[in-house]
């Protein structure tokens, strides 16, 4: 009964509209009751739909709604529906709670901006948009979505527009993403030239080895691996993988909650939602999942690099976000879709619990994040700390924490994977590798955050220590509750080799939840299992002690004496590797040198000068012209008008000039004749003597005269019109010898 | 063909003279409401002949209108606007002015000729019976009017948008702008 | 009647709404002389139609009516803002349009 997905993405849809509309007339209580409402709303129909409705038909492509035929043009049918499978149910679900959270914080955090009602109408947006990305079951409902929540992104990042730094971060998120779309288009246009559909689900049933996504399109590739590459471009603009993840860091400069909800836990995950969505077709070409494998894990290990140095709590953050959606990205592209769905579920939690710890810091600090100058905040802000230390431990991937579970499910998915078959399966080690090493750095840096704001004392000023508070109710609760979530959300994804101690046999819980929309989970042999989790712990651990050991309790000399004796790497790292100056230099400048060139030669040269000027100086020249007739008098112009209306009332009158005017000659007779047509109408008079009298009258066309002496003689002819009574004198000339 | 009949023959005959009269009295007035009240009475005898004519509708549109709405309009903006003016005839440019009018006049009696000439024809010499029975009436002209030239109907209402809307527009007061030009 | 004597008096009434737009000075008289003018081509287009026993005639002289509504409105509203701006509304002043 409640199980109408529409419903789902349309509730918030609906609050955004109205809150853009009428947002700035209710009191700031009432619109975030009416935002808030709308997104839980959406949570609880997706709670039903998920719970009641789910269960029975997951086997069978889970819950379809179609809202309507949206276009049948020619080849294409594209329908507006939505399923909720296991996979798009954990995702809604993913997104309409931790929206509900945000929300609620979000009426604390942005309690004294005066753009309250536009902030949440665009927060609902997001949401509206997301679900419909999530829920689409077609790519171009899915595209709508894609679209809308980069557009809401981009609206919330430059949310305080009226600093340019933040405008110039929204756009810069925008035209990143662009590029990505431009991948996602492309493949989607693969698809359909090999496939004729646009449906997901009829496209993932193509996806066999015989049929016609297998077929050769380019370099000796399918066009599944072609598509597959292409869609993953799109995946890694929205997600922030390698080279399209320079977005994210700026996006830093939105607010907080934002970062939370879309830079941590949904809208960065769409790429990898994607990947795992058209599982099918990625394992038709084992190609293209080793491309996303390796461009994952050199982004998780790139990005955990840029982490060690950075100054600013959400930099940090943000870059341990495009490490983490690196190592989701290596979940999905080693065949383990389940890994990399279970890391994207558990990191949500505590990545986001980790961002809104880091709003509750910056409000404390007066809304700076430079952790240069913080420290000590463990014993001032007990909630948040403690908070912070549930989602810190689950990044590290400390057991029993929800990260070390999803972690190590990924990471021992690389090692055992078996799909790259023989040529490149060199890949499955390799990543894994690269991944330890991330994981490593993972642990490093965010235990230097932690420390560095957390223990020992306060680098602060008097005045803004005096200042440092714990945050409100309404911001404390979400944060308990995301950190229940870090703690709690790795228990549905046990691995099989921990299951047996427990007297449970088979799969995890997730993996064998998801399998009808993703496929068979990865097997994994209990020994490779218990290796990796006593390396991965000992990663966690190795990371955290070192970072004690440079940081524990503020800057230590270890700390201070690496700084001094690198400073050019240290200056590197924290410049992020200076990748936006490198695109600065290769692609932005060019850019606007032919941008320039264009204007000069095209613009001012060729439109302005030449089309422009020639024609204005023509009509300069016609109107001097014609100006000297203008007086300026109407009347007289009514005169000329009507001058010219009798003038050619008096030509169209006058009988019509006659084809040909003969005179035959013979001797002294003359003959003359008036050829055209004939019209009773009409009357010929001929005067041949030239007396003034006519000499011949009548209808006759034809007239005969004999003179009587040699002579010029001029021949006057008269055609009269009796209807109109009007005339035509034709005069000629004939010589009687 | 039974000729007309002294009735149609008087009617018309007083329909005409009142139209001609009119017309040349609005056009000799120094006063401006002198001319509009016989402008409106030359309309008001135009519409008696449209319906010597048989055409019914449009005689009864032309007292609504015409006579009615166009001449209120002229009767406010005589309020307005006027003054009376001693020098009724414009002088400037009289040479090309009345070249004009001695045009007019040549078509005048270029048509009048051919009208007078043909005065035997069918179209001219009307017929006393109606050729379809409700010819003229308001049923018949609207048929036409749905059917056949639907298109200029609404493009003529258009029109009256753009009319409506520009007088609006045109007469506006003027408002001063920051150099002092008018609005 | 015979068409022949509306035709001729419709020549005359248009001949009448020439003189008066062409030769008077105050541009309201001009406009109530095409209102004349216009009459009398109605009233040309409605002989017509009776003598062809055809209501095409009445469609289109109801359209001049409209016309002629439209023109009205147009023509008063400016001939009342130029007085507003010159106090006079004479065309033999009013003739900025030279050159």
């Amino acid at each position: 009964m409640l199980s109408r997905l529409h419903m789902i993405p349309l509730l918030p849809l609906l609050g955004a509209a109205y809150l853009i509309l009428f947002g700035r007339r209710h009191s700031r209580k009432a619109v975030q009751t009416i935002a808030t409402v709308a997104v839980f709303a959406a949570c609880v129909v997706s709670l039903d739909a998920f719970f009641f409705g789910l269960p029975a038909v997951a086997h069978e492509g889970g819950i379809v709604e179609l809202v309507y035929n949206w276009f049948s043009a020619g080849g294409i049918d594209v329908d507006l529906a939505f399923r909720m499978d296991p996979l798009s149910g954990l995702l809604c679900l993913v997104v309409t709670f931790i929206g509900t959270l945000i929300h609620i914080y979000s009426a604390g955090y942005m309690a004294h901006d005066e753009d309250y009602a536009r902030f949440f109408a665009y927060l609902n947006l997001f949401c509206g948009a997301m679900l419909i990305l999530v829920l689409g079951d077609s790519l171009p409902v899915m595209f709508i979505g894609w679209e809308g929540v980069g557009l809401a992104s981009y609206l919330l990042i430059g949310f305080w527009y009226k600093e340019t730094a933040n405008a110039s971060a929204g756009k810069k998120a925008f035209i990143t993403n662009r590029v990505g779309d431009f991948g996602f288009l492309i493949g989607m246009f693969l698809l359909f030239r090999a496939t004729g559909t646009l449906d997901v689900q009829s496209i993932l049933g193509a996806a066999g080895s015989g049929g016609p996504l297998a077929a050769p399109l380019w370099l000796g590739q399918s066009v599944a691996f072609w598509a597959a590459v292409f869609l993953f471009i799109g995946a890694c603009g929205k997600s922030a993988q390698i080279p399209l993840y320079v977005w994210l860091p700026d996006a830093m400069a939105g607010p907080t909650p934002v970062s939370a909800l879309i830079h941590a836990a949904t809208m960065v995950t769409a790429g990898v939602y994607l990947v795992a969505r058209m599982s099918a077709v990625y394992m038709l070409a084992p190609a293209s999942l080793a491309i996303v494998a390796i461009v994952g894990a050199v982004t998780a290990l790139f990005a955990a690099i840029i982490g060690f140095a950075q100054n600013d709590f959400k930099k940090v953050l943000a870059y341990s976000t495009v490490s983490q959606l690196g190592f989701m990205f290596v979940g999905v592209g080693t065949a383990n879709f389940a890994g990399g769905i279970f890391h994207l579920f558990t990191h949500a939690f505590f990545k986001a619990g980790l961002f809104l710890c880091a709003g509750s810091v910056m409000h404390a600090m007066g809304g700076s994040g430079d952790i240069t100058k913080m420290g000590g905040l463990g014993k001032k802000l007990p909630w948040t700390t403690r908070v912070f230390q549930a989602c810190w431990l689950a990044i590290c991937g400390v057991p029993v924490f929800s990260g070390f579970f999803s972690k190590d499910a990924i990471i021992s998915g690389a090692f055992a994977t078996e799909v790259y078959g023989h040529r490149l399966a060199f890949v499955g080690p390799l990543v894994g590798t690269l991944l330890f090493v991330a994981a490593f750095g993972t642990a490093f840096y965010m235990s230097r955050l932690y420390c560095l704001v957390f223990t020992g004392p306060c680098r602060a000023d008097e005045h803004t220590q005096h200042h440092i508070h714990e945050s409100p109710a309404s911001m404390v609760f979400p944060l308990v509750v995301l950190a229940v979530g870090a703690i709690l959300a790795g228990f549905v994804g046990v691995p099989p080799a921990l299951r047996e101690l427990f007297g449970k046999h088979g799969e995890s819980t997730l993996s064998i939840f998801l399998e009808p929309a993703v496929g068979a989970p990865l097997e994994v042999s209990h020994h490779t299992e218990w290796l990796m989790m006593g390396l991965s712990t000992l990663a966690a651990l190795g990371g955290i002690g070192m970072a004690y050991v440079f940081y524990g309790g503020g800057y230590r000399a270890p700390a201070i004496a690496f700084a001094k004796k690198v400073p050019a790497l240290v200056s590197l790292v924290r410049d992020k590797f200076r990748i936006d100056e490198l695109y600065g230099f290769l692609i932005i400048r060019p850019l606007q040198a032919l941008c320039r060139i264009i204007f000069q030669v095209i613009d001012r040269i060729l439109i302005d000068k030449i089309l422009v000027g020639a024609g204005a100086f023509l009509a300069d020249l016609v109107g001097r012209a014609f100006r000297f007739f203008q007086t300026g008098d109407v009347q007289r112009y009514l005169a000329v008008f009507a001058i010219g209306l009798a003038v050619l009332v008096w030509v169209a009158a006058r009988p019509a000039s006659p084809d040909e005017v003969l005179l035959k000659v013979q001797g002294k007779t003359v003959t003359a004749s008036i050829e055209g047509p004939r019209d009773s109408a009409l009357a010929y008079s001929f005067d041949f003597d030239g007396d003034g009298t006519p000499d011949r009258e009548g209808a006759n066309p034809n007239a005969t005269w004999t003179y009587s002496g040699p002579d010029r003689y001029t021949v006057t002819i008269v055609i009269q019109d009796s209807r109109w009574h009007t005339r035509r004198i034709i005069k000629r000339d004939v010589e009687i010898r | 063909m039974a000729g007309p009949s002294f009735l149609e023959k008087a009617a018309f005959v007083v329909f005409a003279v009142s139209v001609l009269g009119g017309a040349l009295v609005t056009i000799t007035r120094k006063s401006a409401v002198a001319a509009l009240v016989a402008l409106i009475a030359t309309f008001g005898a135009l519409a008696g002949l449209y319906a010597t004519l048989s055409a019914h509708f449009l005689a009864i549109l032309q007292v609504l209108v015409y006579a009615g709405a166009i001449m209120s309009l002229f009767v406010f903006a005589v309020m307005m606007v006027s003054h009376d003016d001693p020098h009724p005839i414009s002088l400037s440019g009289l040479f090309s002015r009345v070249a004009g009018v001695l045009a007019v006049g040549y078509l005048f009696y270029r048509v009048a000729w051919i009208v007078v000439r043909e005065r035997q024809t069918d179209v001219l010499a009307t017929a006393t019976t109606m050729p379809i029975p409700d010819y003229g009436t308001v049923a018949a002209v609207g048929r036409l009017l749905f059917t056949d030239f639907l298109f200029p109907f609404e493009a003529i209402s258009l029109l009256l948008l753009v009319a409506v809307v520009g007088g609006v527009m045109v007469s506006r007061p003027s408002r001063p702008t920051k150099d002092g030009g008018a609005a | 009647m015979p068409g022949t004597y509306y035709i001729l008096l419709s020549l005359a009434l248009f001949f009448i709404g020439t003189a008066g737009a062409l030769l008077r000075r105050n541009a309201l008289f001009v406009l109530m002389s095409l209102e004349l003018q216009l009459g009398a081509g109605s009233l040309a287009l409605l002989t017509f139609a009776r003598g062809l026993g055809d209501q095409k005639g009445h469609v289109v002289a109801f359209f001049v009516m409209a016309l002629a509504a439209a023109e009205a409105a147009v023509g008063l509203a400016i001939v009342v803002s130029i007085f507003r701006v010159r106090r006079k509304i004479d065309l033999d002043t009013v003739n900025d349009l030279r050159n």
